[in-house]
């Protein structure tokens, strides 16, 4: 009866917010994939105040904590995007080669009906990201997705910082074809770089000057003043980037423009950082491993430009299997709801081990993003982000049937209504085609791509 | 032949007021009037007297002075004090038009990102109908910004004249106006900074300049001997902000754009007013912890279509209950998807139009700002606000005129028509909140303007 | 100066990209093929497991379980293995379109509004890197189309091996496509009025229906001058109206792109007065909201499963829904991806209804012998059937499940060599550094 009026809350209430709640569950009895182990079968998983307390046999649940039956199913950590535009206000703030200052997290809409949808498709985090308009773009943001909250409690605490990063086409068109500003080539794109890091490193160290001197006038009042450096944000987000306290995404395509930035971020002593898209990695796979450097593919998509012409589906399981840490992401809102299928692809393309497979959508791209040690596998102690698939995740018969955040079920494919919307437009009538989306369909182009076609050929927004 | 009339207009208030030019300034005096104030008190047969701007005297026993002009009401007219509009950009410079593209978008003048906090009201104003309008709507008073985006200029205060409100500054820089409004362009002219979170860097890094530069100014006046500051009258117009010491006039609508606020407030500590602020409500808590107040706008959306039609015709099934066959007859028939879809959108729109009475119940200060508002609308969108937005007329009345005052600080003298007080009140043909309700008068700074 | 650039760009472009090094996948094996101990599936006679399929030339000469293997026959040992025809994709731009982003390799949007008369199998590029890549997931043919315009020209029924877009095609000419004026806001940034949107949509209409009441006229003209050229002045020759014949008498399909739910309803009132004509919609992604009137309409649909619903308050998994619900209600449905160097992925969107609804059955049916019934090549494709065409392939588990490799091709009985761009990078790439022995 309890459980009929929770139901019932859920379906008439399912849209209104929900406070960030951390949740406690107990499922039984499923075939548990912990990503980094073996998979379990008949196991239990009890969740206890959104983090994973125990992973075992017949386990009890607290009075009051919800039992979910899940014999015949599959547990999957909760499916991590590693490259997502999926919620959005803006993606790029495309009028500079160089926009290190702005941040995702400043541009996040926690409305967006997307959000539910990668939910549906198991998914519990996304990396959501600049546009690949500069060079040198806006600083990332990790979320979990905790429909219903807001901007601020769906962010990801504890993630790493990051940012973005852009090679190649993207931003020699923008910039210098479009503008007419460098860079417009692959030459320039490799000079904005050095360019800027140098600035930021003669900036930190006039500021640090500057502020030395200002402490001592102002505690004596003796002497000349010091001629006043003004806080610079792009420069300090440069530093950070110097210093190893920013993880750098890099947007990028062609081997040369990738072995190009690892020896720019060795002269730097850059570290940690991801190749996002990445279609030629495979041709430099043994520089890659050999510098540490992480990369988040496509599973399949090539040709819809230059430089992804001479690419490979086979990429992600060359590289796994030359010891590079990679990634399955989609970069798009159609995508991201069956990345599970995604990263299935690598089995196809190049026989990745179907371990290999899952790690690529859970534990590889937590490392990527700094968050390896909460989420990305289903291990005691480990933050409850978790899906319950009705099979096996890899299998295109399998369906996503609930999903959790921190304990919380924010999926529920049986009692969710159809409209799942957070925001109502008041003045959109029900069959107003105004209102209606743009139909995304598998592929037609990166969103990073969409988004630098429109900022020099179309109106509308992304 | 409207020209004519306009004129007639001037010629016959500059007869009736021509002595307040003149050396010995008479007064002037309405009698027999029906007066109702702020706090929704009325007063019948009420007599005021005002003189130089000021209001000397009211109420039933007011002596009406030897020299003063009298206008008799005739029992017939109803004054209500004049309605204040916290924020409006009447007589604003349009925006500018077919720019230029940019050699360097990257880096534009401050003009073309949008940050102007150096422009004033009072030396840019322009004639605008909007004046009139707003004075033939019952107000005589508003708070101006200008056009612009993210940093369009100071706001001040005027006394509202259909002819020349530039002139009738009555409070300079009460603040600085803001928004979220990315630089003007578009796609193909457009400049940094072009997104949300680009204003949002961008804000900043015109606050750390304008820290700099006045630290800069103060050294300087300490000891010459350091090279000179280049002055910079934008930065300079931002001093007030850094120094927390003039509110931020921002507006902003939506509920995470509002939180955006806050994350710029925090770091700044700024005061900050927001105006428009339609999804307010959704944040009253924090409005309140923060002391924030809201000059809310009441241009709501539209009322869905579908649901004027259901309440036209429930109003037309009071009056005559006899054709029912016909109306079942023309009823649309509505799938059950639709339904939820419509129940959705009715309580989304009810939440917007709930906005200011949710507000207030929540105890945030609110006031009344047009903030863009084309004034066309303005008796649909009271009539809404009446029906529908949970408000009564003395509630209207008093978030028009003394709530507002006390927001913009103008509330020693506007907002109530009392003794003291700025003689700025409106002489309405019968209560405002009456259909075909018609302002004759309007009384701004003691200046009678005929309608 | 900006589109002195581009150009520039451009021409740099066309000289990296030589065709001639676009597809080197080697020569594929023809002749005798016996496949052994196979599970069969033929799709319009169900399952023979442990059957045989004898291959000769290009077509099929046998399919079942016992026969003699005469001298001659390369064995092709299939136990634990499973046959399938070739699938289809009905809605592509394979072999138009090289890359998209490159505005020299697009070639199927022509000018014009009504361009009856350009025929996609023109400029179907047999050496597209994109073909094997496509071919070798199993997807041996697909419906090439042109898409730009009122009528954007005539779409082609293409084998995925070749060397000329005459030795590939299954039908050269196997539809028009075409796009009926839309009637409502064509998105967010639509600022029409309904006034405007009602008048520019009623003056496009206007406009198609008096070019086919042309070309009916012009097809009644040439019969009678053909019928008894006697006497008559010979009428002149119309590129245009030539390539409408065929249509205006019904002996090849319309393929209308159509998405909401107006917009289907729209067309379906349209078509009905097109008399003699056939229609086929595509897109179709509200297809679910009309299924009734669709299948009542008797109109087939090409439709995709990977994509977002339509409307923000669409429950999440109508797109993946949408075939199923459709052929439930009758409708005829085949598989239509949309994609151009991603067809491969049609199996995938089979997969996808399969599991939302349709059943592995019916999806397997959408993506094979639909598709050839639709385009009138069921003669030729789309099943295992002797005197069919050799279109099919082996994998070692269900083709639309991710996990299944696909281990032969045979197209027109050729068996194809199972590489493309992409399985020659693996091998280069595996393990780059290693010595060539």
């Amino acid at each position: 009866m309890k459980k009929l009026s929770l139901i019932l809350l859920l379906v008439v209430f399912g849209f209104q917010a929900y406070a960030q709640e951390k949740g406690s569950v107990l499922i039984q009895n499923a075939t548990v994939i912990t990503v980094t182990g073996d998979d379990l079968e008949n196991t239990d998983v009890l969740i206890r105040d959104g983090i994973i307390r125990e992973i075992g046999q017949n386990l009890n649940a607290l009075r009051g904590v919800e039992t979910i039956d899940a014999s015949g199913k599959f547990v999957l950590p909760g499916i991590i995007d590693a490259h997502s535009h999926l919620n959005g206000v803006d993606i790029n703030e495309g009028r500079n080669p160089v926009t290190a200052e702005v941040t995702m997290e400043e541009s996040v809409n926690p409305n967006s009906v997307g959000i539910y949808r990668a939910l549906g498709g198991g998914v519990t985090s996304i990396h959501l990201m600049h546009g690949s308009a500069n060079v040198i773009g806006g600083q990332g943001e990790t979320l979990k997705l905790r429909y219903g909250t807001n901007q601020e409690q769906m962010r990801f605490e504890g993630a790493a910082r990051t940012i973005k990063f852009a090679l190649g086409e993207n931003p020699t068109r923008v910039h210098g074809q479009g503008n007419g500003v460098q860079p417009r080539t692959r030459m320039g794109v490799e000079q904005v770089v050095r360019n800027h890091f140098d600035e930021a490193i003669d900036y930190k160290r006039n500021r640090e000057a500057y502020l030395q001197r200002k402490g001592e006038y102002d505690r004596r009042k003796r002497g000349v003043p010091p001629v006043p450096v003004a806080q610079n944000l792009r420069y300090d987000v440069l530093n950070d980037i110097i210093e190893g306290n920013i993880l750098v995404h890099c947007h990028s395509y062609r081997a040369d423009e990738i072995l190009m930035l690892m020896e720019v971020f060795k002269d730097y002593g850059i570290k940690n950082y991801t190749f996002q898209h990445a279609n030629e990695a495979f041709k430099v796979a043994p520089e890659l491993a050999k510098n540490g450097a992480g990369t988040s593919v496509f599973a399949d998509w090539w040709a819809y430009k230059f430089e992804v012409y001479y690419s490979t589906a086979f990429n992600a399981s060359i590289l796994n299997a030359n010891g590079v840490t990679n990634s399955i992401n989609s970069d798009s809102g159609e995508l991201i709801r069956h990345l599970n299928h995604e990263a299935a692809k690598t089995v196809r393309y190049g026989m990745t081990s179907e371990n290999d497979a899952l790690r690529m959508i859970t534990i590889n791209p937590a490392k990527q993003l700094g968050i390896d040690d909460k989420v990305g596998s289903i291990e005691v102690g480990k933050q409850a982000d978790l899906a319950i698939w009705s099979g096996h995740p890899l299998s295109i018969y399998s369906i996503a049937e609930m999903t959790f955040v921190d304990g919380h079920k924010y999926f529920d494919r049986e009692n969710d209504a159809d409209d799942m919307r957070i925001s109502v437009n008041a003045g959109t009538d029900f069959d107003d085609t105004s209102n209606f989306e743009e139909i995304i369909s598998g592929r037609s182009d990166d969103a990073c791509m969409q988004d630098t076609f429109t900022l020099t050929e179309a109106n509308h927004q992304h | 032949m409207k020209k004519r009339s306009t004129l007639l207009v001037l010629l016959f208030s500059g007869m009736i007021c021509q002595a307040s030019f003149a050396q010995t300034t008479p007064a002037h005096a309405l009698k027999n009037v029906t007066l109702h104030s702020a706090d929704g008190s009325v007063t019948q047969f009420a007599t005021i007297v005002w003189r130089d701007g000021v209001i000397e005297a009211v109420g039933n026993n007011a002596t009406i002075p030897f020299d003063a002009f009298v206008i008799d009401g005739g029992d017939s007219l109803h004054v209500y004090p004049g309605f204040i509009d916290g924020y409006a950009t009447w007589g604003s410079p349009e925006l500018p038009k077919d720019l230029k593209p940019l050699d360097e978008p990257g880096n534009p003048p401050y003009d073309r990102a949008g940050i102007q906090p150096e422009r004033k009201p009072s030396e840019l104003l322009d004639t605008d109908k909007a004046f009139e309008a707003g004075m033939k709507a019952g107000f005589t008073t508003a708070a101006l910004g200008l056009k612009g985006f993210m940093l369009p200029g100071g706001v001040e205060v005027f006394y509202l004249s259909p002819e020349n409100t530039r002139d009738g500054l009555f409070k300079e820089t009460i603040g600085l106006a803001g928004s979220f409004r990315e630089a003007p362009g578009g796609w193909g002219n457009g400049a940094y900074p072009s997104t949300m979170m680009g204003v949002m860097a961008k804000f900043r890094q015109v606050m750390f300049e304008a820290t700099a530069l006045q630290e800069h100014m103060n050294y300087y006046r300490e000891n010459t001997e350091m090279p000179a500051p280049d002055r910079d009258q934008v930065l300079e117009a931002m001093f007030p902000l850094v120094n927390k010491s003039a509110p931020f006039y921002f507006e902003v609508d939506s509920k995470e754009d509002i939180e955006r606020l806050f994350m710029l407030q925090d770091q700044f500590g700024f005061n900050t007013v927001i105006v428009s602020g339609k999804e307010a409500y959704a944040k009253s808590d924090e409005l309140k912890r923060r002391n924030i107040p809201v000059l809310a706008s009441i241009d709501f959306t539209e009322m869905p279509k579908w649901y004027a039609k259901t309440k036209k015709d429930e109003d037309s099934e009071k009056e005559e209950d006899s054709d029912e066959e016909e109306k079942s007859e023309k009823e649309e028939v509505v799938t059950d998807e639709e339904q939820a879809y419509r129940d959705r959108q009715i309580k989304a729109w009810k939440d917007e139009v709930t906005n200011i009475k949710k507000l207030i119940d929540a105890g945030v200060n609110v006031g009344y700002s047009s903030s863009g508002m084309d004034l066309k609308d303005l008796t649909k969108k009271l009539e809404i606000l009446l029906d529908e937005g949970g408000l009564t007329e003395k509630d209207v009345v008093e978030l028009m005129t003394t709530r507002t005052a006390q927001i913009i600080g103008v509330d020693r003298s506007f907002g109530n028509v009392t003794k003291g007080k700025n003689a700025s009140f409106t002489v309405f043909d019968k209560p405002m909140s009456e259909k075909k309700a018609k302002v004759l008068q309007s009384i701004s700074n003691g200046v009678i303007h005929e309608f | 100066m900006k589109k002195l650039y581009t150009f520039i760009f451009a021409c740099f472009l066309m000289i990296g990209m030589n065709p001639a090094e676009a597809q080197i996948t080697g020569k594929p094996e023809f002749g005798k093929f016996a496949i052994m101990d196979a599970t069969i599936h033929t799709v319009t006679n169900g399952v023979i497991e442990g059957g045989i399929i004898l291959i000769e030339n290009d077509k099929i000469t046998f399919v079942g379980q016992n026969v003699k293997i005469a001298d001659g026959f390369t064995i092709i040992d299939a136990s634990g293995k499973h046959v399938y025809p070739g699938f289809i994709d009905s809605w592509t731009s394979l072999g138009l379109v090289e890359v998209s982003a490159v505005a020299v390799t697009v070639d199927d949007a022509e000018l014009g509004q009504f361009n009856p008369h350009m025929s996609a199998a023109t400029a179907f590029n047999p050496h597209s890197a994109a073909i094997p890549v496509t071919r070798v997931s199993g997807v041996t043919t697909v419906l090439s189309k042109p898409r730009s315009g009122s009528i954007s020209g005539k779409a082609a029924v293409m084998d995925l091996w070749g060397y000329s877009p005459d030795s590939m095609a299954v039908k050269k000419n196997a539809a028009l496509v075409m796009s009926l004026p839309v009637s409502t806001k064509r998105g967010p940034w639509d600022s029409r009025d309904e006034d405007k949107i009602k008048e520019e949509y009623e003056k496009a209409i206007k406009e198609l229906d008096d070019f086919l009441d042309k070309a009916r006229f012009y097809n009644e003209m040439m019969n009678a001058f053909s019928a008894n050229s006697n006497g008559k002045k010979q009428p002149d020759y119309d590129p245009r109206m030539e390539a409408m014949r065929e249509v205006v008498t019904g002996e090849i399909p319309v393929i209308v792109q159509v998405s909401n739910e107006k917009e289907i309803l729209n067309a379906i009132e349209w078509t009905k007065v097109q008399e003699d004509m056939r229609f086929v919609f595509a897109g179709v992604s509200e297809g679910w909201r009309v299924a009734e009137e669709l299948a009542e309409a008797g109109i087939p649909v090409l439709v995709g499963t990977l994509q977002t619903p339509s409307r923000q308050y669409d429950n999440y998994q109508r797109p993946y829904q949408n075939p199923g619900i459709m052929a439930a209600a009758g409708v005829k449905v085949a598989i239509g991806t949309g994609d151009t160097e991603n067809v491969r992925n049609a199996p995938f969107h089979a997969g996808y209804a399969a599991t939302y609804g349709m059943g592995t059955e019916e999806a397997l049916k959408a993506i094979t012998i639909n598709a050839a019934e639709i385009f009138g090549v069921d003669d030729k494709i789309g099943s295992l059937e002797a005197g069919k065409l050799a279109n099919l392939f082996i994998s070692d588990g269900d083709p639309f499940e991710p996990l299944s490799q696909i281990e032969h091709v045979f197209i027109k009985g050729k068996k194809i060599p199972m590489a493309s761009r992409h399985t020659q990078l693996y091998e280069e790439f595996l393990d780059r550094d290693a010595v060539n022995k």
